[in-house]
């Protein structure tokens, strides 16, 4: 089993085998009675087996090739009786061996391969079958039998070229569809193996979807041998298992790292260990204060997560790269990066790892006051304990929440242009839409007219001109003139109406994604 | 005094399904408290499959087209290996353990799904379905907190750049995806109605729903209704059902909208639970209430009466502070009896509609005012008409009066101009302010706060 599909196989099938099919070969396929030694078989058999078969007609057209005595022996020993395998057809382990010494010999390995050592054909073909068991996605078990005598005629039992029909309906039937399931590493079939397998599956689309898929399931099987076989490359040396078996240990030494998402399980040389994202973290501090480059520190960011993720690192540098970040994205108004981190935050404040609590607890709720979320806003209520209650920057908040709640605008702009931390950056996502609620209000309460003055000072508009120029864009109409000197706002007639259209507006989305 | 074995087989007899149900139940009635053991001992792991054929078929005399009682008969196999984790918490206590007894229980439930979708269950046996659901809740959640006590479990393994955020209920959450299998096997059914199974869908709709709180992830009930409005077409009206499911889905759905805050809606569904919940359910009636009272606050102004809450003295409790201060318009105490019960009334998900409140009190408040105002002087023999021109100074110190002020805090007119403003906009004053002029201009003719008789 160890060796499986010896490796230049791989590569080599799908030409090798045409060629065998383009013709003139295949007439002399003729079942064969059951033979005990190789010399009757010299004539009928088509097996370029041994040094006699050049002469025969059918392969006289062919290069001839002359066979050294090892690979005699390897056929002389396919034949054997005592190596015989219960259930492997005759004309199967033909067609393997065919296959085997046809690859070889149009590869020129003919002498470079360990012919002593190579499984016998009936062993491949054996061992062919258990991967098909294997997997997960055979589900055609009833159809068994197709690899019945009466096909004996060797050409289609060419393993390699009818993959599917032999494959597939082959032995299925030994191993119902719900016991297959669980056979495979639960990841296999998710797993699409870094760096060249990437290539290649963009090359296989090309020709026909369905081959790529044959190929890529056939891969699939042949990995977890790869792995406990002889080749120690990245490619299988640990991911896959290292999924099921707990954290990664990085080996990258590189401080940048571009961000993508996982389709595979991390390969530990791509990926940075604690110290490394340390000075990865200083790194990126002092390129943003340098260029303010919010595309690249978001993806920078973003890998360094994903580091510490797959390492399952989680202490109080964890914590504080979420805050960066988050008040990075929170500067930049990216509230679905910044959502991310606060999710992941609040997590692990919940196990107490240090960091900034209380002004990531607040952010939280001048955040879903702008989603105007309020179920997850009376979980994070209920989150809060006495001693966060009493912290200036979830009182704020606190405060906003419950002026807003009780439609009081004049606290809430007060609030507004006292905001602790990072809070003013949520806080303007949401302003607008409550100015024009509270001018909805005040044009409904106060007659006839309000000066400009006042709503400047109650809506926390810097001058009168912005206030004016606010008015003036949501609402298309005249609202305002100037009597005795000072601009007023029009309270009467239409401004109710139409600030309150443009509140409904104003609050009927909001875009929670809002990525950059 | 009936075994599990007498209830499946009269259950089978009648076609009772609650009968049959209990037979799943995994807990023993208090009349025959060995119940589970001596089922559990009644056979061993190699010979239970063929005990279980003979004392459940042939014993019984029962007979039922081979299929599906071949499903039965795997289905009492693996509540036999459940009932024997659970009969381990006597036995063995050291050996026991919420989690193997979940793995059982949502083995038996996978198994007794695949009955129904393929082995031909019949549709009046889903009451099985409600039991073994509700259970299987109840040990994930027991599982959970046998997890988290022993403080394992920290990562998930999906491709995921952030670690999951929260791993505290990673078997409620394996559980609601057994349930929601259970929800679509109701729904999916295409039966004639008679014989279907979506007689059973307002019961796993609202295991779901449950379970959905508990994690809290109520957005997840969107899916649900989308997919019950999708088909309710084919379901019959709602009377049709047991009034038990219908009066536990309205809670809900009435719940759903409350955290929504679309009071209005919330209103008319809780309504309907409370107007059809048994009487004696005082539970029931209870939490329906816990949520219509703040409902009722907010869309038609109006307190509990002390009659009504009569018979519940922990809502009486939680309420009655509240609704003394609002009537009296004590704004201090209002926010005093807020705080108070900030803890309790945000784990019932009800502070953010009780906050509203205040308005009513406000409004209690300046109503006052403007009745301590007076009367203007009658013309000309006209009844007295009450001074509707009020200053805004009257208010400002009405609210020092209401929120307990210090004499030397500031009121800030522009507040209190501000809260006038609202109460207007709300609708709960009627009036326009002069700003100028410093003056309130109530309504004249009894709608100057409306629905109050001034």
């Amino acid at each position: 089993m160890s060796s499986g599909i010896p490796p230049w196989r791989v590569s080599a099938s799908a030409t090798a085998t045409t060629s065998l099919h383009s013709g003139h070969v295949a007439p002399a396929y003729i079942p064969v009675q059951a033979r005990r030694s190789l010399t009757p078989a010299k004539a009928t058999n088509p097996v370029p087996s041994s040094s006699t078969s050049p002469t025969s007609t059918e392969t006289a057209a062919r290069k001839r090739v002359e066979f050294p005595d090892a690979v005699r022996t390897y056929v002389q020993r396919s034949f054997a009786p005592e190596h015989r395998i219960p259930g492997v057809e005759r004309s199967e382990m033909e067609a393997k061996l065919k296959s085997v010494i046809t690859e070889a010999a149009e590869g020129n390995m003919l002498n470079k391969i360990d012919w002593e050592t190579l499984p016998l054909p009936q062993v491949m073909v054996q061992n062919d079958r258990n991967r098909v068991l294997a997997s997960p996605s055979v589900s055609t078990w009833g159809a068994f039998g197709t690899v019945s005598p009466k096909k004996s005629n060797g050409l289609s039992e060419d393993p390699s070229k009818k993959r599917k029909s032999v494959e597939y309906h082959g032995d299925a039937s030994s191993c119902p569809p719900w016991r297959q399931t669980n056979n495979q590493n639960a990841f296999e079939d998710r797993v699409t193996y870094p760096s060249t397998d990437k290539r290649q599956k963009i090359d296989m689309k090309n020709p026909s979807k369905s081959k790529a898929n044959l190929e890529m399931r056939r891969k699939r099987f042949e990995e977890p041998q790869a792995r406990s076989g002889s080749s120690p490359s990245s490619r299988g040396a640990s991911p896959a298992s290292s999924a099921n078996q707990g954290p990664v240990v990085g080996r990258c030494q590189e401080l940048e790292k571009n961000y993508f998402r996982l389709t595979s399980a991390p390969n530990p040389d791509t990926v940075r260990p604690l110290p490394v994202l340390m000075k990865t973290l200083d790194l990126l501090k002092k390129k943003w204060k340098k260029d303010n480059n919010y595309g690249y520190i978001c993806d920078q960011f973003k890998s360094l997560r994903q580091d510490l993720t797959v390492q399952h690192i989680r202490n109080e540098f964890t914590v504080s790269v979420y805050e960066i970040h988050a008040r990075i994205a929170l500067e930049k108004g990216d509230l679905g990066e910044y959502n991310q981190c606060q999710t992941q935050l609040r997590a692990l404040y919940a196990q107490q790892l240090g960091g900034h609590p209380t002004e990531f607890r607040a952010y939280r709720i001048l955040y879903f006051i702008h989603t105007r979320n309020w179920t997850a806003m009376n979980d994070a209520l209920a989150d809060l304990t006495a001693a966060d209650k009493r912290d200036p920057a979830v009182t704020h908040a606190l405060d906003v929440r419950s002026a807003l709640a009780l439609g009081n605008y004049h606290r809430f702009f007060q609030l507004y242009l006292d905001t602790p931390n990072m809070g003013a950056y949520l806080m303007d996502m949401f302003v607008d839409r409550e100015r024009l609620s509270a001018l909805a209000a005040i044009c409904k309460a106060y007659k006839p007219d309000v000066k400009i003055r006042f709503i400047t000072e109650e809506l926390g508009f810097e001058s009168d001109e912005q206030s004016a120029r606010f008015i003036l864009d949501q609402t298309s109409e005249d609202l305002l003139q100037e009597k005795d000197g000072v601009v007023r706002l029009l309270t009467g007639g239409k401004a109710g109406q139409l600030f309150e259209g443009a509140k409904a507006e104003a609050h009927r989305i909001v875009d929670i994604k809002g990525q950059i | 005094m009936s075994s599990i074995f007498d209830d499946f087989k009269e259950g089978q007899k009648i076609g009772s399904g609650p009968r049959l149900a209990s037979a799943l139940t995994p807990v023993a009635p208090a009349q025959y408290p060995d119940r589970l053991k001596s089922f559990y001992y009644f056979s061993n792991a190699v010979h239970v499959s063929a005990d279980l054929r003979y004392s459940l078929f042939q014993a019984n005399g029962l007979r039922l087209p081979k299929q599906e009682q071949g499903a039965w008969v795997d289905i009492f196999t693996s509540y036999w290996k459940a009932v024997g984790e659970l009969v381990r918490f006597d036995d063995a206590p050291s050996h026991a353990s919420w989690v193997k007894v979940f793995e059982a229980w949502k083995e038996m439930a996978n198994l007794l799904i695949r009955g129904y979708s393929s082995n031909g269950l019949q549709a009046w046996t889903v009451p099985c379905l409600y039991v073994v659901g509700r259970y299987l809740r109840i040990f994930a959640m027991k599982a959970d907190a046998e997890l988290s006590s022993q403080g394992s479990v920290a990562f998930d393994d999906r491709f995921q750049d952030d670690a999951t955020a929260d791993f505290r209920n990673a078997k409620l959450e394996e559980a609601t995806r057994v349930l929601n299998r259970m929800f679509t096997l109701c729904l999916s059914d295409r039966a004639p109605i008679e014989e279907s199974r979506k007689w059973g869908i307002y019961d796993t709709t609202n295991l779901l729903f449950k379970t959905y709180f508990r994690l809290n992830t109520v957005g997840l009930s969107k899916n649900l209704l989308r997919a019950l409005r999708a088909s309710s077409a084919d379901l019959p009206d709602a009377d049709a059902f047991p009034k038990s499911h219908i009066v536990t889905f309205e809670y809900y759905i009435g719940v759903i909208h409350f955290l929504e805050e679309n009071y209005a809606e919330a209103e008319e569904h809780l309504s309907y639970a409370w107007k059809m919940c048994h009487r004696n359910a005082t539970k029931n009636r209870e939490l329906i209430l816990a949520y219509l009272v703040p409902c009722h606050l907010v869309t038609t102004h109006t307190l509990p009466s002390k009659e009504l809450l009569a018979p519940f003295p922990r809502l009486e409790e939680l309420f009655r502070p509240l609704c003394d201060c609002i009537k009296k318009g004590d704004l201090g105490g209002f926010d005093a009896a807020m705080t108070a019960g900030e803890d309790e009334f945000v784990k019932r998900r009800i502070y953010l509609p009780l906050e509203r409140g205040r308005d009513i009190a406000l409004r209690n408040l300046f109503r006052k005012i403007f009745i301590a105002g007076g009367f203007d002087e009658s013309k000309d023999g006209q009844p007295p008409i009450r001074r509707t021109r009020v200053p805004v100074a009257e208010f400002a110190a009405a609210l020092r009066i209401g929120t307990h002020a210090d004499e030397r805090v500031r009121v800030d007119i522009d507040e209190v101009e501000c809260l006038l403003s609202n109460l207007i906009y709300k609708g709960l004053m009627k009036g326009y302010i002069a700003r100028e002029r410093g003056m309130v201009v109530l309504s004249k003719g009894g709608t100057a706060f409306p629905g109050t008789g001034v």
